[in-house]
């Protein structure tokens, strides 16, 4: 039996044919089809216009099976991803594309659920996309977290082997995230680091924005392939500008205008939070763009510091409150002294070798005592 | 290795290490100069050795970098005073007045103080990129200072200007991503530091010895330093 | 392969690098502000001339034996060992080319002591042997004959007795009970006579208890010129000598710059001196003399035209006697006066100090540096210029001479000695 497109399942669920072309409107413009990498690589003139780009593979295309597995995670991404207020977009991803197994949403449980996932992992071979929340751990052959009694490591390796794609969710799965912040006792580690033969995107963020997550499905689907990634393997679409980039207080930081305290009046006046501890500048991530809520707002907007959380060891990056200048490292009043002490002995011990030298240099010159001259001495006599 | 696992290795062990060795250094050097032994000078005063000192310092940290030409020479040496002057002014501004650097001595010292209004600080910041710059073009004009002029020299003048232009750089933010022309900024601070025990930049703590053996010299004498 | 010469000025050097040294030399940051300071480098341009550069052998000595630096610049050959060869061509920069005024200290944006680190610079030199031919023979005669030019004790007999005679003037000789001791210099003995018979005269107008010594007889210090430790105590110590002997209260040292510095600053840290003895320059004594009341001069006496004051390195600069000599010059010329720029602490100074005047080989970079001289003097269209130092003197009337300039020279003893009522 031939597999039902996205449109014919969608048509089926008493979608119009405008509300679709709608939705293919939406679906391009989120992607900045127009303006995406790959399109631009492969030379293609989106013509006739890049929402008929959308709807010519809704089309054709049939649903994608998603496998979403969790680790060593809050399910954080999960509660962000069902409880977005865009609903059109994650609706669309989680039930009219498609889902074959969630441990968090599924109705199954226990042993049924597992069986499900091996029986989708055997008839999806290939094509399914697989999304993982939460670190995989590896310390002690990843005995720290286990599913049914396999460890989280055998799941992985067996999820990932058959899949077209995996998506890392949140900053767990893409670097380790808050389990592998030192001193990292399960040994957790990034999906990327533990599978190299698969094609990995992150999508990090505590949580993931969940825009950015069914937008990269919906990239998957629509393109083909995923977008274009940056070192991190990040989608360049999210992540090609730093919160600082886009953030709406940056005229502030160009004036030199500080936020002092949470409380204070320049807290009021929406300055600049760098000396809070804001770690924009240096934080990939689209936050500012998409916001949350529905574009209502996001941590900078609300009036606290960005944590950084779509880089790599943001929990081990220096105090979040702590200016982003400032080492993270210190030498401490105790250390202090005693590398002055050591400077001290060094200093002295050399000093000690030098008057050694001073005293052998002192003899070799001979210095007269009080002379008295020779004709002198006659003058005397 | 990427730029983000290299700037959080900057911030953290490389900048630790430098620190580390700035602090033996630099505590290292001062002892070694310090026990090489004083001899009291049993010449009886003329004048006050500390009216000289205090007058020495007020000289040296103001009428010089402030007001030279009042002193006769400096009609003959413009550049090395102005560029000179203005360039430990700058210094002093930025790293003292701007953001970035409060924070760091906020969390090294646990001082903190306002910063001054980011326009003036890279105000001040090119102007000591510019007057070092001067400087390096006299140092390779000049032919008193082609003679004096050896390797550490120009190391000194190296390691000063790559924290000085890399944080220019990245306070504007141009050309560079954040994280990169950060970790650069960062390295050129570290290689400073750790430059610093070791060549004439000290100058920062022997100062204090010149310019008070001198301001006592001449207050014993009786004569303005 | 270590020649014996460069090592015993190496071994001065390290012997006399104390934390003073080090320190100073750790804070120069070459900048080399130093060299518009010296009136050799302005006069002849040589950048060997800048003083930072005259300290190398001081510091190449220190950071090689002290210093890790200096060991690992001599490693990489980044650095050479001082030689013999550095030794004769420092020789010639420091001797030559280097009254040691201190000025450049004044202009140091560290307040480096430059003048008496290139003394312990000659210092090593002169231990090394690597002295002038010229100071090596004049320092000689200094020491066996007891005057750098030569006098004799006999010679030094007849020429007191010549000048009581010629100027009508009673010169007390080895007089006991005497209270001040005036030593003279033999430039002004044998080239300066009428200002010895000035000082003669206003001492006895004053009604001071004064005396000469036969025995302590030369104030000049070619020892503190060479800086030679050891004979520079030798020719203080003839004098000292003769001061206890005597039983003085004070020496008063006569118009000779190096002389002063080496008694009142130098003398007390490298040798015994006699207790209770106070040492002064006739300038600051006779000012002392005019204020007490003990002379009366006429005001306004100086009427040859303009008339301005010299500020000798060693008496007003490294000396303090800056003012007394002003005051005086004042009282005497009144409107007459006028002052050079640059003057006093930052004045420019004559060229032949530091033994510079007594080396042949130095006469072109003497001559040199006069000019400028020569030019502060016509800024002012001065047609006198007073001076306390017999060797600047020596200085002034040497190059006036040699350029051909009708500017006269006097002594400040000898201008008031003219007015006295």
């Amino acid at each position: 039996m031939k597999e039902k497109t996205i449109y014919e399942h969608l048509r089926e669920k008493g979608l119009s044919r405008r509300d679709f072309m709608k939705l293919c409107g939406t679906i391009a413009g989120m992607l900045g089809l127009e303006f995406s990498p790959p399109v631009k690589a492969l030379g293609k003139v989106l013509n006739p216009s890049p929402e008929e780009v959308v709807a010519q593979a809704l089309k054709t295309k049939p649903r994608v099976p998603i496998i979403w597995l969790e680790f060593q995670d809050c399910a954080g991404c999960t509660e962000a991803i069902s409880r977005s207020s865009s609903p059109l977009l994650s609706r669309l991803v989680l039930e009219d594309i498609a889902i074959e197994y969630h441990e968090t949403l599924m109705a199954a449980a226990g042993f049924q659920a597992e069986k499900a996932r091996e029986e989708c992992l055997k008839r999806y071979y290939g094509k399914y996309v697989l999304v993982v929340e939460g670190s995989p751990t590896t310390a002690d052959d990843g005995i720290y977290c286990t599913v049914g009694g396999k460890s989280n490591l055998e799941i992985l390796k067996e999820s990932a082997a058959g899949a077209a794609a995996i998506i890392a969710t949140g900053n767990c799965a893409c670097f380790g995230g808050i389990p592998a912040a030192r001193p990292n006792p399960t040994g957790a580690v990034g999906v990327a680091d533990l599978i190299k033969d698969r094609p990995v995107v992150n999508i990090p963020g505590c949580p993931a924005i969940p825009e950015v997550t069914t937008g990269t499905i919906l990239h998957f689907l629509v393109m083909g392939q995923l977008p274009a990634l940056d070192s991190l393997k990040r989608p360049l679409p999210f992540y090609g500008h730093t919160v600082h980039d886009h953030c709406l207080r940056r005229p502030f930081y160009e004036a030199g205008k500080f936020v002092g305290s949470f409380d204070d009046e320049g807290a009021r006046k929406g300055y600049c939070l760098y000396k809070l501890g804001c770690k924009g500048p240096t934080t990939y991530n689209a936050c500012a763009g998409l916001k949350w809520e529905r574009g209502l707002s996001y941590p900078v907007q609300s009036g606290h510091p960005c944590l950084g959380c779509s880089e790599p060891h943001f929990w081990d990056g220096g105090g979040f409150y702590e200016g982003q200048s400032a080492p993270t490292m210190k030498l401490d009043k105790g250390s202090t002294a005693t590398l002055i002490g050591a400077g001290t002995a060094l200093g002295a011990a050399l000093a000690g070798v030098n008057a050694v030298k001073k005293t052998r240099a002192r003899k070799a010159v001979v210095k007269p005592e009080q002379p008295v001259s020779p004709a002198e001495e006659k003058k005397e006599d | 290795m990427n730029w983000t696992e290299i700037l959080s290795f900057s911030r953290g062990p490389l900048l630790h290490i430098s620190m580390i060795i700035f602090v033996v250094g630099m505590s290292y050097r001062l002892v070694r100069v310090v026990l090489l032994g004083w001899e009291r000078d049993r010449a009886s005063n003329k004048g006050s050795k500390l009216k000289g000192v205090v007058i020495n310092y007020l000289k040296g940290l103001i009428i010089l970098p402030f007001i030279p030409w009042v002193g006769r020479t400096f009609r003959r040496n413009e550049l090395t005073f102005i560029a000179g002057g203005l360039f430990h002014l700058s210094l002093f501004v930025v790293l003292a007045f701007g953001t970035a650097h409060i924070l760091v001595w906020k969390s090294l010292f646990g001082l903190s103080w306002k910063p001054l209004p980011t326009p003036v600080v890279s105000f001040f910041s090119s102007v000591g990129i510019i007057s070092l710059i001067i400087l390096l073009v006299n140092r390779l004009t000049h032919p008193v200072l082609k003679l004096l002029t050896r390797l550490p020299v120009w190391i000194n003048w190296v390691v000063v200007f790559l924290p000085m232009i890399t944080g220019f750089i990245m306070a504007r933010h141009l050309w560079f991503k954040y994280e990169v022309i950060f970790s650069l900024h960062l390295i050129s601070v570290s290689l400073l530091l750790i430059w610093i025990p070791l060549g004439r930049i000290s100058h920062f703590l022997f100062y204090f010895f010149s310019r008070t053996i001198h301001g006592a010299q001449a207050g014993k004498r009786a004569i303005m330093p | 392969m270590k020649s014996q010469k460069t090592e015993s000025a190496i071994n001065t050097y390290l012997r006399e690098t104390g934390g003073w040294v080090a320190s100073q030399l750790e804070a120069c940051t070459r900048c080399g502000i130093c060299a518009e300071a010296c009136h050799f480098y302005q006069a002849l341009g040589n950048p060997e001339y800048a003083p930072v550069w005259k300290l190398e052998p001081l510091r190449r000595a220190y950071e090689q034996r002290f210093t890790p630096g200096g060991k690992l610049k001599l490693a990489l050959g980044l650095e050479k060992r001082l030689s013999d060869s550095d030794l004769e061509r420092w020789s010639r920069i420091v001797f030559e080319a280097c009254t040691v005024c201190n000025k450049c200290a004044h202009v140091c944006p560290m307040g480096i002591e430059l003048g008496p680190l290139i003394h312990e610079v000659r210092a090593g030199l002169t231990a090394a042997g690597v002295v002038p031919t010229d100071l090596a023979e004049a320092t000689e005669k200094q020491k066996t004959i007891g005057s750098p030019l030569g006098v004799t004790d006999e010679m030094w007999r007849e020429r007191v007795d010549w000048i009581t005679d010629e100027w009508e003037v009673e010169i007390p000789v080895d007089k006991t009970g005497a209270e001040t001791l005036v030593v003279f210099t033999s430039i002004e003995l044998m080239k300066f006579p009428d200002n010895l018979a000035a000082v003669a005269k206003i001492l006895n107008r004053a009604g001071e208890n004064w005396t000469v010594s036969s025995k302590g007889r030369e104030v000049v210090n070619f020892g503190y010129f060479e800086a030679d430790e050891g004979l520079t105590r030798l020719f203080m110590h003839r004098v000292f000598r003769a001061a206890e002997e005597l039983a003085v209260k004070r020496i008063v040292i006569s118009e000779c710059g190096h002389a002063y510095d080496a008694f009142r600053w130098n003398a007390p840290n490298i040798m015994k001196v006699p207790k209770g003895v106070e040492i002064v320059h006739i300038s600051e004594y006779i000012h002392h003399l005019w204020k007490t009341g003990r002379i009366k001069i006429k005001d306004g006496a100086f009427e040859a035209g303009t008339i301005t004051f010299h500020d000798s390195c060693k008496i007003q600069r490294r000396g303090g006697i800056i003012k007394q000599p002003r005051e005086l010059l004042q009282a005497l010329a009144g409107k007459n006066f006028k002052e050079m720029t640059p003057n006093r602490e930052q004045a420019l100074c004559c060229g032949g100090g530091g033994g510079v005047i007594s080396i042949k080989e130095a006469d072109a970079n003497r001559y040199a540096v006069f000019e400028m001289k020569v030019e502060q003097l016509r800024e002012i269209e001065a047609q006198a210029v007073c001076m306390v130092c017999s060797n600047c003197r020596l200085q002034f009337v040497d190059s006036l001479g040699h350029f051909n300039l009708p500017v006269k020279v006097h002594g400040l003893a000898e201008l008031v000695s003219r007015s006295l009522i």
